[in-house]
Formats: C-alpha cells, sequence, structure tokens
C-alpha cells in the first residue's frame, strides 16, 4: 500500500480530529449555546448596540436583503468576477506548475516570484491594479489572477514532484506510450494535487476579489460592505459579509469537496 | 515529422525523470541564476514594452518607480514617514499582536490538546477562524477602535489567534508517548523531559503556528492599517493611492515584496535551518507523523 502520507498533498485541509460523536456532540452543542449567549450579553449589557448587534439584529438584517432582492445582483456581480478570475489563474497555475515541477531551470525562472506574490498582503495588488485600471472590470480579473495562480501553483508543483518515479520508469521500460503513461500515471496521480490546489485558489479568489471592490467597485458584495463600513452600520455590514463570506465557504468547502469526494470514490484513501 | 513527434515524446518522457532541461539549453544558459536573471528581465521588459498600450497614463516607467524608491531608501520623502519608519512601526504592531495571541492561543491550545470535552466545545470556532478573512476583522476592529494603533494591533491577534490555537493542540497530540513512558522509566527529571521531548516535538508545530499566524497577521494588519491607522506600512500606500502618485503605489508595493522576500529567505530559512538542526534527514516540519497546519490566506 502506498502510505498515505505520501499520496497527500503536503497541505492537509484544516481540521482538528473530529470529535467522536457519542458524548461530545454535548460539549459541541454547548459550545455554540454559550457563543450565543456571550454574543447577546456582551451586546445588550457591555458595549453599545452599533459596536456589537445582536445576533437577532443581524438576521433581520439579513433578511430584509434577501426581501430587497439586492442580494442577487451583487452576487452575480461578484462571483462573474471570481468565475472569470478564477479560471484564468487555475489555467495559468497548472501551466506554471508543470514547468516548475518538470526542470529545474523554469523552477529558478518562475521561483521567486511565486513565492514573493503568496507572501505579499493583496491589498497590494488590488491598489495597484485599481490605479491601472481605474473602474473597468479588468482591474478586479488581473488582480484575481496575480494573487491566485502561485496558490495553484504551488500545490500543482509538489504533485509534479512527487510523481511517482518507479511506475513512470516501469512504464518506459514496457514501452507504454506517452500519452498512454500521462493518462493512466500522471493524471490518476496529480488529480488529488489540482483539487488541493483548486480549493487553495478559489479560496484566494473570492478574498481578493471582495477586497478589490471594497477598494474601486461600483457593484458587488465588495461595494455594499464598503457602503455600510462608511456609514458605520456594523449591522449591515455584517449581514453583507456574513451572507457571502458563508456562501463562499459553502462553494469552497462543502460543494468543491463533495465533488472531490465522488471523483475520488475509486480511491477512499485520497478521498478526505 | 514523425520522428519529431516521438522526440518531443521522448523529451517528455525524460523529463518526468528530472533532467531534460538540461540537455536541451546551452551550458551557460542552463545555471539556474541565469533563469533567474532572465525572469526578473523578462518582467522589466514586458513592463517597458505594455507601458504605451495600457488604457492609462497613470502607469509609471520603471525608470521613475526605481528613482521613487531609491529617495525613498535615502529617507528624502514627501510622505509624513520614511520607508524605515513606516514598516518599522508596522512591525511594532505585528510584534505585539502576535504577542497577544501567542499568550492566548498557547493556554487554549494546549487545553484542547489535552482535554477532548475542550476539543469539541472549540472545535468548530477555530476551523471557522481559520477560514474568516484577515478584511472582515481589519473592517470590523476599524469600526471598533476608529483611527489609531489598537484596530491593527487587534486584528493581528485576532487573525493569527486561531493558528496559534490549531498547531500547539496538534502538536501536543504529537508528542511521542512512548518516549514519555521510557522517560518515566528511567526517572528523568520532568524538566529535562520537557526539554528534551516535549519541546523538539512541539517545535515544529510552534514554527508553523508563527509562520502562517504571522503571515495571516501581517496580510490582516496592512489593510487595516489602509482603514484605521494614521502610520504605518500600509497606511504609506494608501497614501500615495489617494495622492495619485502612481509611482508611490507601485514603488510602495516592491517595498513590500522586497520585505516579503527578505522575510522568507533570510528570517523563516535561517530560522528553520536552526530549530530543526536536530533532524538528520529533512529541515521542514513535512517529516513529522501529524502535519502541522498551514492555510489559505486573503
Amino acid at each position: 500500500m502506498v502510505s498515505r502520507a505520501r499520496a497527500l498533498p503536503r497541505r492537509l485541509p484544516l481540521r482538528l480530529p473530529r470529535p467522536r460523536p457519542r458524548g461530545e456532540t454535548g460539549w459541541r452543542i454547548a459550545g455554540y449555546l454559550s457563543f450565543l449567549l456571550l454574543w447577546q450579553l456582551v451586546s445588550t449589557f457591555l458595549v453599545a448596540p452599533h459596536i456589537l448587534p445582536p445576533p437577532l439584529r443581524i438576521l433581520q438584517e439579513i433578511r430584509d436583503i434577501l426581501a430587497s432582492g439586492e442580494l442577487l445582483t451583487h452576487f452575480g456581480a461578484t462571483l462573474q468576477k471570481i468565475a472569470i478570475g478564477f479560471g484564468l489563474a487555475l489555467l495559468l497555475g497548472v501551466a506554471v506548475g508543470i514547468a516548475m515541477g518538470t526542470s529545474r531551470w523554469w523552477e529558478a525562472f518562475f521561483g521567486d516570484w511565486v513565492l514573493l506574490l503568496l507572501t505579499t498582503p493583496g491589498l497590494v495588488f488590488a491598489l495597484v491594479t485599481a490605479m491601472i485600471f481605474g473602474l473597468s472590470y479588468l482591474g478586479p480579473i488581473v488582480a484575481i489572477v496575480i494573487t491566485s495562480f502561485p496558490f495553484v501553483t504551488i500545490n500543482v508543483v509538489e504533485g509534479v514532484k512527487a510523481a511517482p518515479r518507479d511506475l513512470v520508469d516501469m512504464a518506459k521500460s514496457y514501452r507504454v506510450r506517452s500519452w498512454a503513461m500521462q493518462r493512466h500515471v500522471m493524471v490518476p496521480f496529480l488529480a488529488p494535487y489540482l483539487f488541493t490546489a483548486m480549493r487553495y485558489g478559489f479560496s484566494q479568489a473570492w478574498k481578493i476579489t471582495t477586497l478589490t471592490e471594497i477598494i474601486g467597485g461600483t457593484k458587488g458584495i465588495g461595494f455594499m460592505m464598503r457602503t455600510e463600513f462608511q456609514v458605520f452600520s456594523m449591522a449591515g455590514f455584517l449581514a453583507w459579509a456574513l451572507t457571502f463570506f458563508a456562501f463562499a465557504l459553502f462553494l469552497e468547502r462543502v460543494v468543491l469537496q463533495r465533488q472531490i469526494d465522488r471523483f475520488f470514490r475509486w480511491r477512499p484513501e485520497v478521498a478526505r | 515529422m514523425s520522428q519529431r513527434v516521438g522526440q518531443a515524446a521522448g523529451v517528455a518522457t525524460a523529463r518526468w525523470a528530472g533532467d531534460g532541461q538540461a540537455r536541451r539549453l546551452p551550458r551557460a544558459l542552463a545555471r539556474p541564476w541565469v533563469a533567474r536573471l532572465l525572469s526578473l528581465l523578462l518582467v522589466l521588459a514586458i513592463w517597458w514594452t505594455v507601458l504605451p498600450l495600457l488604457p492609462t497614463v497613470l502607469l509609471p516607467s520603471p525608470g521613475r518607480v526605481a528613482e521613487f524608491m531609491w529617495d525613498e531608501l535615502r529617507g528624502d520623502t514627501l510622505a509624513p514617514d520614511t520607508v524605515y519608519e513606516s514598516f518599522a512601526i508596522s512591525l511594532q504592531r505585528l510584534g505585539l499582536g502576535f504577542l497577544l495571541a501567542l499568550a492566548v492561543g498557547i493556554p487554549i491550545g494546549l487545553a484542547t490538546g489535552l482535554f477532548r470535552a475542550v476539543a469539541a466545545f472549540l472545535h468548530d470556532f477555530v476551523v471557522v477562524g481559520l477560514a474568516i478573512p484577515s478584511l472582515l476583522w481589519a473592517l470590523v476592529t476599524a469600526m471598533w477602535f476608529g483611527f489609531g494603533s489598537a484596530a491593527p494591533i487587534v486584528t493581528v491577534f485576532l487573525a493569527s489567534l486561531p493558528f496559534v490555537v490549531i498547531n500547539v493542540s496538534e502538536g501536543v497530540r504529537a508528542v511521542p508517548r512512548e518516549l514519555l513512558d521510557a522517560a518515566r522509566a528511567y526517572e528523568v527529571p520532568a524538566r529535562r523531559s520537557i526539554r528534551h521531548v516535549v519541546l523538539p516535538s512541539l517545535m515544529p508545530f510552534l514554527f508553523a503556528s508563527m509562520r502562517y499566524g504571522l503571515a495571516n497577521g501581517w496580510k490582516g494588519l496592512v489593510l487595516a492599517e489602509v482603514f484605521a491607522a494614521t502610520n504605518g506600512a500600509g497606511w504609506a500606500i494608501r497614501y500615495w493611492y489617494d495622492a495619485h502618485r502612481a509611482h508611490g503605489v507601485v514603488g510602495y508595493a516592491l517595498f513590500f515584496l522586497l520585505f516579503a522576500l527578505l522575510l522568507e529567505r533570510l528570517v523563516f530559512g535561517r530560522l528553520a535551518a536552526r530549530v530543526f538542526r536536530w533532524r538528520a534527514t529533512d529541515t521542514g516540519p513535512r517529516a513529522r507523523r501529524k502535519e502541522p497546519h498551514g492555510a489559505d490566506q486573503g
């Protein structure tokens, strides 16, 4: 058996070991209840409601937003940018990743840039692209591509480098044709890395998109967050931010993860 | 034609084995440092050629930006603070916020690592905390504290806390039981077994929490400074943005890149090599039985 540790990408998804269901469900529920209680107490007794609105107030705000129908317009605008930007970032990231993983030369060529782009705050690129492209759609998309593709790249590089050399050697000595080897050895091996790459890339993409909209958007979730921020409406701000973040996290952790699980049904040791 | 295809396939398979590129390039060009230099030159060349094509007159030429950066580095600036002062202020805030996160996060991490009930109680909050973009903290703290140092520091604290908690708690679980048992059997004093068993196995996890916690904290800090500070590196880039000085924005962007490079290469590279020098085979945390946790950051 290929050890589980080797088959998995290095960057594992983040989770503490799942609490065992029996006996600990109680503690978990207690956690949620005390959180809500604490929130309610703090907002009633300790601070003014505009500093921390009580949970119900935010729910009310979310309901108002849903009823007004604004949600669809702004979600649509944001998601559209994410889709285009993330798609381009994925293509670029995979291409660069394969080049870097297979040759030292390309690794030296791109290595510094990828590392730098990973570490530099996204704000920097959001500001520079806003400055260059103004209010057009192009700015956010360039910012998304620049900040998301390195996350894709590092995962792809890691996959390519960990490629099973013994299988490749065996395929070569049996004269398996190149495309057949790619199809039956490399693609199945790289797939889990690619999916991890997608998850990280997407996660970066939705964050930077909201940021670009905060800085220079005229529509979208970030724009609404900025509007509420400017009038110091904490309830409205949290309502917009939490709705969208919950939605994005749902896409990232549940929808994407479910696709991954389905894809890897035949290989339970990598599906996580 | 078919020969060429065969050749290409041959190259492709050789490249999977990792040695193809050297054969195809003249030797002098095949060196890695040549590649690094070339990539730098290429970026500059693209910058120069694309400049007139962009729909703006705002993008400065590389020369203008270099001039700006040189002036800044000499301490000659139009902004209220020099680049050194700005980054020093930001680093102080980062350090303070992260120390707070360590002070609060290590006890919580120990508790979640040792007691299953506490882990169940806090599990979902830590996971959500890891996923919350630092942008949210930056804006929320800006609304809470207004202008000043409090918002950036609290942002760093909130953005790095979950990383500290999760890594410490995983680290506690990864302490090798059998070594502790052996130490007890041979009556090794508690202090020495902490020093030689517990700490070495906690180290990679603390290191990971530092690395990812600081990275996330730094990104949050810069945002908080943009929205709620009157000085610091994040505020400085915004200053140039508001003044519509594109060379200032791009120049500061490059300072951020340089700073990132410095941090990666000097601090973390050296530190990791030192902390893990006892480990013969691998210099990173990847060789552990359990993996420290990093994350995607916004």
